[in-house]
């Protein structure tokens, strides 16, 4: 809400400094968006009286004039103008003055004459004909005879102001007014507000013989009040209406449509004014558009109304959208002679819709979209009579036309002081909250410790205790809370379970390196086909939003692979030569698409990783810790992901079901993702690894007998996976078979082709006695047996 | 034999301090003192004596041996005291070279400054309570006393999935998932994932994160909000930072206000960072709506309580002093790696 300090002034006295002001209303709940000094855009520039004008000695277009600047001696100033004349009233910039264009003016001579400052145009004061009359003329501005030489441009020009953006929370539409903001200064600052009381003159006449007023839908239109004026005397508004129009941002027009803006900024209520020649049937019908009935406002522009849009009909058609904008035919024109003045409520969200539906947003629905006060109505329009009566702009026709199911009376609330204090903490005296209730025109009187507070209609929002404690607190000041320690016992507050496994799972990534990333909740459908999911693929069965900020937002993920793929390509692209990424985050599966209820949402685990040390093992040493850190010793099975390195890729599989899959990414996926590099990454279901905890340790006794270790080298087919030979190992070594370890790997010259040489350390240990070579060999033979039924054999 | 013994005694003598090495200590002491050695070849020597002359003479050759025996020893631990001070000069390291170590990951800024903030409101009773991203209407607006016809609702600002469900725009949905199931004494925080129909810019996100705060009990008042707002904003800022309410509105709190603490950077003289007003906005609060208790079944005759909202996302920008938020979402290695702890 933009404020002129000078038109503030003409309901409320401010005696403070601005600085004050604002802190005050912060203080009170109205925040200073900003502070425009209008009196900043010039300085130096002041009004002068052309006396005498000659031709310059040394150039034919340049004339001297002498200047009465209302300070001393005439001032000399060289112009190059030709539209100046003696006894002319010219803006003047003087030595050392400013421009609002920026241009700073020093005297100086010009062809040799010496001259004081210069002579302004409309545009070097960066002027429209709407700001002054004449602004965009060519030439010097000529100014007129109501101001005398000397005065500063800047109160010739209104710019003598100070212009406050107090930002206005939704609660409180009354203050989407001067008038509002006003009452709220006056409190803040002790003084008393001005609040115009309407008194007009009519001329006769009925305005029931001009109109007739139906209301078909109260639900949408509580409250329409009309009247009539005639002979109605197109002019210019006066400079101060203009002025505060200016201020507001708005043109001014003409007196009329003025008056109507005015009266809608000083009271926060829209009024609509109708040409009554276009007024077809004499009749003014409130009623619900029809389904696809058309208008065309104007602003040029045609529309397909429908049953939720409220119209102001005649007796034929549509002639204005209520609250929002007038129809292309009942403009006020210079030719008016008869006006339909509306001031009425329309319900808040069938402004909103309507606008939003259509696309059109006025200063009008703006406000009715906030909320506009019932009993306000009638105020606003009695107040644009007094101001059309004041003007002389036209005749008012005796009569009120004011429809309404019921006017409601000021709502009656009582509250209890200590009920006030006891939420407050504090304990304010009941004497100060009836003071500052009355103060916000809240009536109030105390019996015992009960506040009877009669709220007004425009502080719908005051509805209880609460309420009233608010206004009693933001006026009394929250300086005066103090800080307390609650009482009650207290323990420590819990996480959750799923927190603290998260939390294990991230310090144990960080300590082996991994930074944590965070991405968004919603993709691009087109990341799904980056994977190359296939179409029948479960994770394409997304949830998706209905209004997304684009197609690359707008599914929210089931998995977190293409935001990690995303990520590693950002960095691979700006040169980063390694990262160890992880992400913890939630997928969202629906259990039926389009939803019908909120999907589930599952805690998911992302590991990224490229660089020069990694490769697949190094991603399954982390996933190994991972599931060794919750007790688990998983299988590793091969998997089929689509998006993985067909043979470098795996399953965790923990109690038959895949719990994580990981491996090297497919070259095809890198290259869509613009990775050119070998990249390894890892999903896991943190769901899974959480319930599938071992939790509980037990301890088992530590070997008393001495342990006997045995060395096997083996040659193999290269294709047989290690975890087959361990098995076979495991399954053959007995119970006394303690560890296997894999210790050396090899393929190359020294081995025949296809084949692979592998060694392992196997470690016998009996819980009762000390092994005997004997007992081991036993072992040893079956094993190396079995390995041979599987074409693995000793290496020679 | 005692001239003998004499003469072998300032020979052996004499040889010691002339020892160079240890190999030459062990080599003289075979020679001395070893079975064929010079000091048993006087021994064996004692047979040809009188008997009566032997005992003495045994003295005088045992007494040379232990004296013998005790030099060796003596020089022997002085020679190996050397030997391992030379070691361990030879061993001196630079001790300014690199340690080796296995470099750390870290958390993502947005959930350090998270783990902080729950390290400060878990001590004073709160318990860390989750909450689904995706809602319903009646979680987002409706029981939060949001009213149907509120610009809040606007599918410009809320991402909606149907009509009923979309993506939560604030974590105060919890407040009423955690009041519906639990009844006073509630203390309880509620961190998450929001959403907002913003364009990203260097300020905003369409996905942001919030901690949302909620206590409710008997007698609790807005000074008891202050207070535990002055405790978190002492430990998160330190115990200087001042908290300041301001009137604000929120339709689920009521009275509401917005917080600011004094500036840390001037102290609250004014600067830059707070744009000269000595102060910097960090949530918005408020004695939860009595409405709001309605809908979840608390008296609010009976109860009262409080509510905070914490951006977690500006916290951690100010904290770190991060000029774009966009910073938090892109995920550059050098940009995280400066938060690997």
């Amino acid at each position: 809400m933009k404020v002129s300090l000078n038109w503030l002034g003409r309901y409320v006295d401010i005696k403070v400094p601005l600085e004050q002001l604002c802190d005050k209303m912060v203080q009170a709940g109205f925040e200073v968006d900003g502070i425009e000094d209008l009196s900043q855009t010039m300085d130096n520039v002041v009004v002068g009286r052309i006396l005498k004008l000659e031709k310059h000695p040394d150039a034919d277009k340049l004339l001297v004039c002498q200047l009465d600047v209302g300070r001393g001696d005439p001032v000399q100033v060289v112009t190059g103008a030709d539209n100046v004349f003696e006894g002319a009233l010219v803006p003047v910039a003087l030595h050392d003055s400013r421009l609002p264009n920026g241009m700073y003016i020093k005297k100086g001579k010009l062809r040799g004459v010496e001259s004081n400052g210069m002579l302004c145009s409309g545009e070097e004061l960066c002027l429209k004909e709407d700001d002054y009359e004449g602004a965009e003329v060519h030439g010097i501005l000529i100014l007129k005879e109501d101001c005398q030489p000397g005065t500063d441009m800047r109160s010739v020009l209104g710019l003598d102001d100070v212009i406050i953006d107090f930002s206005v929370t939704a609660n409180r539409p009354d203050c989407q007014s001067m008038l509002g903001i006003a009452r709220e200064v006056a409190v803040v600052l002790g003084e008393s507000l001005r609040r115009p009381q309407p008194a007009y003159k009519t001329k006769g006449g009925d305005v029931n013989d001009y109109i007739s007023v139906t209301v078909e839908d109260y639900d949408l239109c509580p409250r329409y009040v009309g009247r009539v004026v005639r002979n109605i005397r197109i002019a210019q508004s006066p400079e101060w209406m203009k002025r505060c129009l200016r201020a507001a941002g708005m043109r001014p027009i003409n007196n009329i449509v003025d008056i109507t803006n005015f009266v809608m900024l000083e009271t926060g209520q829209p009024m609509h004014a109708f040409d009554l020649r276009h007024v077809r049937g004499g009749k003014i019908i409130v009623r619900r558009a029809e389904e696809g009935e058309p208008m065309t406002t104007l602003d040029g522009k045609q529309h397909k109304l429908n049953k939720e849009m409220l119209v102001i009909a005649d007796a034929e058609q549509p002639s204005c959208l209520a609250g929002i904008m007038g129809g292309l035919d009942s403009e006020i024109t210079e030719d008016t002679t008869e006006l339909f003045l509306e001031s009425a409520k329309f319900r808040r969200d069938c402004v909103r819709r309507t606008a939003r539906a259509l696309g059109i947003r006025t200063e009008s629905s703006a406000r009715f979209e906030k909320g506009v006060d019932i009993m306000g109505v009638g105020y606003t329009m009695e107040r644009a009579l007094q101001l059309i009566d004041e003007l002389d702009a036209g005749d008012i026709v005796e009569g009120v036309i004011d429809r309404n199911q019921g006017l409601p009376k000021d709502r009656v609330l009582k509250v209890s002081v200590s009920g006030i204090n006891g939420l407050l903490g504090l304990d304010i005296p009941a004497g100060t909250m009836v003071e500052i209730l009355n103060s916000l025109s809240v009536k109030t009187t105390l019996s015992g410790d009960t506040l009877t507070c009669e709220v007004p209609s425009f502080r719908d929002d005051i509805e209880g205790r609460a309420d009233i404690a608010e206004e009693v607190m933001r006026i009394y000041g929250y300086d005066h809370i103090v800080g307390t320690t609650m009482r009650g016992n207290i323990v420590r507050g819990r996480k959750p379970h799923d927190r603290l496994c998260a939390d294990r799972i991230k310090s144990l990534l960080v300590s082996q390196g991994l930074n944590e990333i965070v991405t968004y909740s919603f993709i691009s459908s087109k990341a799904l086909d980056m994977l190359g999911l296939a179409e029948d693929d479960d994770r394409r069965r997304a949830v998706t939003l209905r209004n997304p900020l684009g197609e690359e937002y707008s599914v929210m993920r089931t998995q977190l692979v293409s935001s990690m793929l995303s990520v590693l390509s950002t960095n691979y692209n700006r040169k980063i030569p390694s990262v160890r990424f992880f992400e913890l985050s939630k997928v969202f599966i629906p259990d039926s698409v389009p939803i019908t209820r909120q999907p589930e949402e599952r805690p998911a685990l992302a590991i990224g990783l490229y660089g020069e040390d990694e490769d697949f093992f190094t991603l399954k040493g982390i996933v190994e810790e991972i599931f060794s850190a919750f007790g688990i010793s998983p299988a590793f099975e091969r998997s089929s992901e689509v998006y993985l390195h067909p043979g470098r890729q795996a399953a965790v599989v923990v109690n038959g079901v895949a719990a994580a899959v990981f491996g090297e990414v497919h070259p095809d996926t890198a290259e869509r993702f613009g990775i050119e590099t070998r990249a390894f990454i890892a999903e896991v279901r943190m769901d899974m690894l959480v319930s599938a905890e071992k939790t509980l340790v037990l301890y088992k006794p530590l070997p008393r007998f001495p342990a006997v270790e045995r060395d096997l080298a083996l040659v193999c087919d290269a294709g047989l996976p290690v975890a087959e030979i361990e098995g076979i190992i495991r399954s053959s070594g007995g119970k006394n078979l303690e560890s296997i370890e894999l210790f050396d790997v090899y393929q190359g010259t020294q081995i025949e082709k296809g084949k692979k040489s592998v060694a392992y350390r196997l470690v016998f240990r009996s819980a009762e006695s000390t092994l005997k070579d004997e007992d081991v060999d036993a072992f040893l033979n079956k094993i190396i047996r079995k390995l041979n039924e599987k074409g693995c054999n000793l290496r020679s | 034999m005692k001239e003998k013994l004499e003469q072998l005694r300032s020979q052996v003598l004499e040889s010691l301090d002339k020892l160079s090495d240890k190999k030459e200590l062990d080599e003289l002491r075979v020679r001395v003192m070893g079975k064929k050695g010079q000091l048993t070849e006087l021994l064996r020597g004692m047979g040809a004596l009188p008997p009566e002359e032997r005992p003495k003479a045994g003295q005088l050759v045992n007494s040379l041996r232990v004296e013998l025996e005790a030099k060796f020893d003596e020089i022997e631990a002085r020679m190996e005291e050397q030997l391992k001070n030379s070691r361990l000069a030879e061993e001196t390291l630079d001790i300014t070279m690199p340690g080796k170590r296995r470099k750390l990951g870290g958390l993502h800024p947005l959930n350090s400054v998270l783990e902080e903030l729950i390290d400060i409101f878990r001590p004073m009773g709160f318990d860390v309570v989750d909450g689904p991203e995706i809602e319903t209407e009646y979680y987002i607006f409706e029981a939060l006393n949001v009213p149907k016809d509120h610009p809040a609702r606007d599918e410009q600002d809320t991402f909606y999935l149907t009509d009923d469900i979309l993506l939560r725009t604030q974590t105060s949905a919890a407040q009423i998932r955690v009041m519906e199931h639990l009844k006073p004494p509630i203390r309880i925080i509620s961190p998450g994932r929001v959403y907002r129909a913003d364009e990203v810019d260097a300020t905003h996100s369409p996905v942001f994160h919030q901690v949302e705060g909620l206590v409710g009990d008997k007698g609790i008042t807005m000074c008891d909000l202050k207070g535990v707002l002055e405790q978190f904003a002492h430990e998160m800022y330190g115990p200087e930072t001042k908290v300041r309410f301001r009137p604000s509105f929120f339709p689920f709190t009521e009275p509401s206000v917005e917080v600011d603490v004094s500036c840390g950077e001037c102290g609250g003289k004014g600067c830059r960072v707070c744009k000269g007003s000595g102060w910097i906005e960090i949530l918005g609060a408020g004695m939860v709506h009595p409405n709001v208790l309605s809908v979840c079944g608390i008296d609010p005759e009976e109860y009262s309580g409080f509510a905070f909202g914490i951006g977690l996302d500006r916290l951690t920008t100010t904290r770190h002093k991060i000029s774009d938020i966009r910073l938090l979402f892109e995920n550059d290695r050098r940009f995280l790696e400066q938060f690997s702890r």
